[in-house]
């Protein structure tokens, strides 16, 4: 499908908490992201549907732009009209509706078990009983598992192709008896993703029972995984399910010119376009309220999978089942009971659009956000190697050149530089790693834009349109606290240069402007390193938090108790937000913790110097606010490390490369 | 992100509007109880549904011994959709041998040498829950009724509903009635407690058979054994140690002696519907009153509710972000609280009241 002619776009996304919208336009011939807004998702009380924030959404949009968007009839006016109004193309996606129901079946929990749940990670799917050969359940128990979960999908694997037959039928069979003895009106649908031997009987047992996919054998030997086939199957199934979904998504679904793309499947495409353009690797974490989502491209190779047990809104209370509270504690510069952090993460699930207002609040919410990031990505990282079943998911992450934060948890501190320090406390990357935020849902509109008008996305990836929030240096290393863990040299477009040494233990911001670029020359200290490297020197461009350098060192070296991290915690977020926050006496003293901030702090424990995370040997200009001035066009020397170029006009090579993806 | 617009998500506290609240049953066997625009009251059935009941799995094929699966539906006494009662015979093979009931239930399946029996279901009946008029009847799902009434929408329920007659605590708290000392005027009725509810709190409430419970808050480590409870309860701040605060003790004081609807919803990602108190509150004079809007974006002068439970109203809409004292920086409105307070508050953390 290509609709060649279109030149405005609406894209609205459609989260459990918020509904985000925006408006592409071309803009002297290139197609660039004009305005964005976003309201509460309407889909729970009191409306019980989606429509309502479609067109508050939308008449945020129009009140921002002047541009009229919907008719009288609730309708998204297309095509646009003369006046302006309206768009040429709407499309919809989706991360809200309640995932599908999946009992798994295989025959061994660390075989077939083991790639189907990995094949079920990539899309919205919650396993609700798991049912294998091997288990010591008599079968009248298994058959009561499976029809009183009342699944919505059950997900057959097992056998190596060439193995064995019998159990897999076995394991058939009890799916067939188990569906024959449910309502009509709730039969689940089947996918079969096993020996592909017995896929006659296979038809035979369910083509007139329910709804039927096949898929490649998941485990086709022992040491092998294919899990793409069974993925698409799954996303396919998803689909089958979700057109009866309800809450409003049939008028949204008959407007979209694609009805309603899952967000997740967006991620998948974009980071794959990505990681194939850069020739790099790239990874995007979307901590939504009810799922998150971890897509990463490692070596040209992507993979996307969906966490239905996490997110930091409504599944909030979830998180603590796959975190657990060490690891949440490892971020808190308090004692805090289990039941003050369990308290605080099912708050959050009955609130989950809601916001820390207190100094204790906000360390609970970033612990839970930070001990979510890392489960992610950990519990992810055995997907990002295709043919090799088993992955150390303790080995350091692989580097990444560009991480990619979304879901409001992360992008609406509305301060850019706690946001970066999220991402880096997060997935301490090594080296130089380009930062970026997507707060208005622009990744999930590109891929479902992806399908129509390829080089839209290009354009508007190019435009830097995602929130770029800097180049990130991170120093490996144990810097010293107090001394000079590295030396900034920064030259900017007029030639004029500041000089910063960065102190070990702290993060800091060179306030290089949203754009404006310069070259960056870095020498580390004794002791610790970039990646490696003792000195680089390249060119950057700022993002909204400048350029930011992490000199705390990797591992990060977080202190292991409460009045260590009482000292440290609040000094980096001090660095920044620029905001001071006590940590009082009686927090540390009591270990059952009075629960709220409210109150003035008695008085300072552990007084401290304001923490200066940069001396000044030269003049340093304020930057900040000064025009970009033209680019020199004296000699320069060549960037050791180019992480930054001028955004490059699109490419047909570009195109291509997103079209064959698409294909 | 700014907005020329805002739209606050909704809690209603209101002494007396035009409710509608749909009943809806999972769609097996639901059976509608009631016809469209006919008057109902507190505890009228207006539907019953099935609960979902167990299998029990016989290997008849096995038990004698038959070397064909097929030979099972010969030696069958009864057939697939027969009801049957626990001892009773299935199956008998010609030298006497028998094949005996487990249980009582309906016969659902017979082949591949096995029977399938299937436990009596559990019949689950929805109550009206209010004094009004049924409105909209959908077929196998749902019943709508409108009605007046008051209404307070909490936090958290553990999925529970009951109707009763709103009762305070004593004042030395929920915990000190004795089944001895009970007051008449409290039982059977859906106390009322300042308190946070605690593990004694519960055993009280399961000794003195209260109807239901209204709190303020719990320790979350409580949550297995309430959601064990049969009677509703309902937190109106959420789990923690809150006190109850003192505009929602207030009007439930107002609301005393009058009868209720405790629908304690448990709160799920995409339900339409928040844990609840409706009052039956009569109407005065010929005013009737309105529904709660809920379509109005946030203006000045709102009764609206803080995260912190407390209640106030909005005095100014900055049009920027504000910088919290936390560090974080977010829309937000100035709220002028009881005592002439005024206070900063995020927009995501504030309800309207209705």
């Amino acid at each position: 499908m290509s609709i060649s002619r279109s030149t405005s776009i609406l894209a609205v996304d459609f989260g459990n908490v918020n509904t985000r919208a925006i408006l592409i336009d071309l803009v002297d011939g290139v197609y660039t992201l004009v305005a964005q807004a976003q309201e509460q998702t309407t889909a729970g009380f009191p409306h019980g549907d989606v429509g309502v924030g479609f067109v508050r959404v939308l008449t945020q949009l129009s009140v921002s732009t002047g541009r009229r968007l919907i008719a009288q009839d609730g309708r998204v006016i297309t095509p646009e009209e003369a006046d302006r109004s309206g768009v040429d193309l709407f499309l919809a996606t989706a991360s809200i509706g309640r995932p599908l129901r999946t009992i798994l079946m295989g025959l061994f929990g660390e075989m077939s078990i083991a790639s189907g749940k990995r094949a079920a990670a990539g899309t919205y799917v919650n396993i609700v009983e798991t049912i294998s050969l091997g288990e010591n359940r008599a079968l009248e128990d298994q058959l009561n598992a499976i029809t009183l979960a009342r699944p919505d999908l059950i997900f057959i694997t097992g056998g190596t192709e060439g193995g064995a037959e019998g159990p897999v039928l076995e394991l058939v069979q009890m799916a067939r008896t188990a569906i024959r003895l449910m309502p009509k009106t709730v039969k689940p649908i089947v996918l079969y993703a096993g020996n592909n031997a017995i896929l006659p009987q296979i038809h035979e047992l369910f083509d007139k029972q329910t709804g039927l996919f096949i898929a490649e054998n998941v485990r086709p030997t022992p040491d092998r995984e294919t899990l793409e086939s069974a993925q698409k199957a799954l996303a396919q199934a998803y689909n089958a399910f979700t057109e009866k979904r309800g809450l409003g998504f049939e008028v949204i679904a008959e407007m979209s010119s694609i009805g309603v793309v899952p967000t997740a499947q967006s991620y998948q495409t974009i980071i794959d376009y990505l990681g194939r353009t850069l020739r790099g690797s790239v990874l995007a974490v979307d901590v939504g309220s009810a799922v998150s989502t971890v897509s990463a491209s490692v070596k040209r190779f992507t993979a996307t999978s969906i966490r239905t047990d996490i997110g930091l809104g409504h599944s909030a209370n979830n998180i603590l089942y796959s975190v657990s509270l060490a690891a949440v504690r490892e971020w808190l510069p308090f004692p805090a009971t289990d039941a003050e952090i369990t308290a605080y993460a099912m708050n959050k699930s009955l609130r989950p659009s809601s916001v820390p207002e207190t100094v204790r609040d906000l360390y609970l919410e970033h612990a839970l956000l930070r001990a979510a990031l890392r489960t992610l990505v950990r519990d992810a990282r055995p997907t990002w190697t295709p043919d090799t079943a088993l992955d150390r998911a303790d080995a350091p992450l692989p580097y990444f050149e560009r991480i990619i934060g979304a879901g409001a948890a992360l992008t609406s501190t509305g301060q850019p530089l706690l946001t970066a320090m999220l991402l880096l406390d997060a997935f301490q990357p090594v080296g130089v790693t380009r930062l970026q935020a997507d707060p208005h849902a622009l990744i999930p509109a590109l891929g479902a834009l992806a399908y129509i008008i390829p080089e839209a996305v290009v354009q508007v990836l190019d435009g830097r349109n995602l929130e770029d929030l800097g180049i990130a240096i991170s120093l490996s290393g144990t810097p010293r606290k107090g001394r000079a863990a590295c030396r900034v040299r920064v030259t900017d477009e007029r030639g004029e240069v500041n000089t910063y040494n960065v102190l070990g233990g702290t993060i800091f911001s060179i306030p290089l402007p949203l754009g404006v670029a310069a070259n960056v020359q870095v020498s580390a200290s004794g002791g610790v390193s970039i990646n490696g490297k003792r000195r680089l020197k390249f060119d950057v461009i700022g993002g909204t938090a400048g350029v930011i350098i992490d000199a705390r060192g990797r591992a990060l070296p977080l202190e292991g108790s409460p009045r260590g991290l009482a000292a440290q915690l609040p000094a980096w977020y001090e660095q920044a937000t620029g905001v001071k926050h006590e940590i009082p006496d009686e927090w540390l003293a009591v270990p059952d913790a009075p629960k709220t901030d409210a109150q003035p702090a008695q008085k300072r424990r552990g007084r401290r110097k304001k923490a200066d995370a940069v001396t000044s040997e030269e003049p340093i200009f304020s930057v900040t606010g000064d025009t970009p001035a033209e680019p020199k066009k004296r000699g320069r020397r060549r960037a050791q490390t180019p992480v930054e170029a001028p955004p490059p006009s699109p490419k047909e090579d570009e195109i291509d490369d997103l079209r064959d993806l698409l294909s | 992100m700014t907005y020329a617009i805002y739209f606050p998500s909704h809690r209603h506290m209101l002494g007396s509007a035009l409710l509608r609240r749909e009943r809806t049953l999972p769609d097996m066997g639901v059976r509608i109880e009631v016809a469209n625009m006919t008057r109902v009251s507190l505890t009228d059935v207006v539907m019953r549904g099935v609960k979902p009941a167990p299998f029990a799995v016989i290997e008849g094929a096995r038990f004698f011994g038959l070397r064909k699966a097929d030979e099972l539906t010969e030696l069958m006494e009864a057939r697939q959709g027969d009801r049957i009662e626990e001892g009773q015979t299935l199956a008998i093979k010609s030298r006497g041998k028998r094949l005996i009931s487990p249980i009582t239930g309906t016969i659902v399946y017979v082949g591949d040498g096995k029977i399938i029996l299937q436990q009596t279901p559990g019949v689950v009946e929805v109550e009206a829950g209010m004094n009004g008029m049924v409105v909209e009847i959908v077929t196998n799902r749902s019943v709508t009724v409108e009605a007046y009434g008051g209404v307070l929408q909490g936090m958290w329920g553990n999925n529970r509903r009951a109707v009763g007659t709103l009762s305070i605590e004593p004042r030395e708290g929920v915990e000190k009635i004795r089944r001895d000392a009970m007051d008449i005027e409290l039982r059977g009725a859906i106390i009322v407690t300042r308190q946070p509810v605690r593990k004694s709190t519960l055993e009280v409430m399961e000794e003195q058979n209260f109807r239901g419970l209204i709190a303020p808050s719990m320790d979350a480590s409580l949550v297995e054994d309430v959601l064990k409870l049969q009677r509703p309860v309902l937190l109106t701040e959420g789990f923690g140690s809150m006190r109850m605060n003192t505009t929602t003790v207030n009007f439930l004081i107002d609301m005393q002696g009058k009868q209720a609807t405790l629908d304690a919803v448990l709160p799920e990602p995409l339900e339409p519907r928040l844990p609840e108190v409706v009052i039956n509150v009569p109407l005065t004079g010929n005013n009737r009153p309105a529904p709660p809007n809920t379509t109005q974006p946030l203006r000045r002068g709102d009764n609206v509710r803080l995260r912190s439970g407390v209640t106030g109203k909005v005095s100014d809409l900055p049009k920027t972000p504000i910088l919290l004292d936390n560090g974080l920086r977010m829309m937000c409105a100035q709220v002028e609280l009881a005592g002439g307070e005024k206070v900063t508050v995020p927009l995501a953390n504030i309800d309207y009241l209705g």
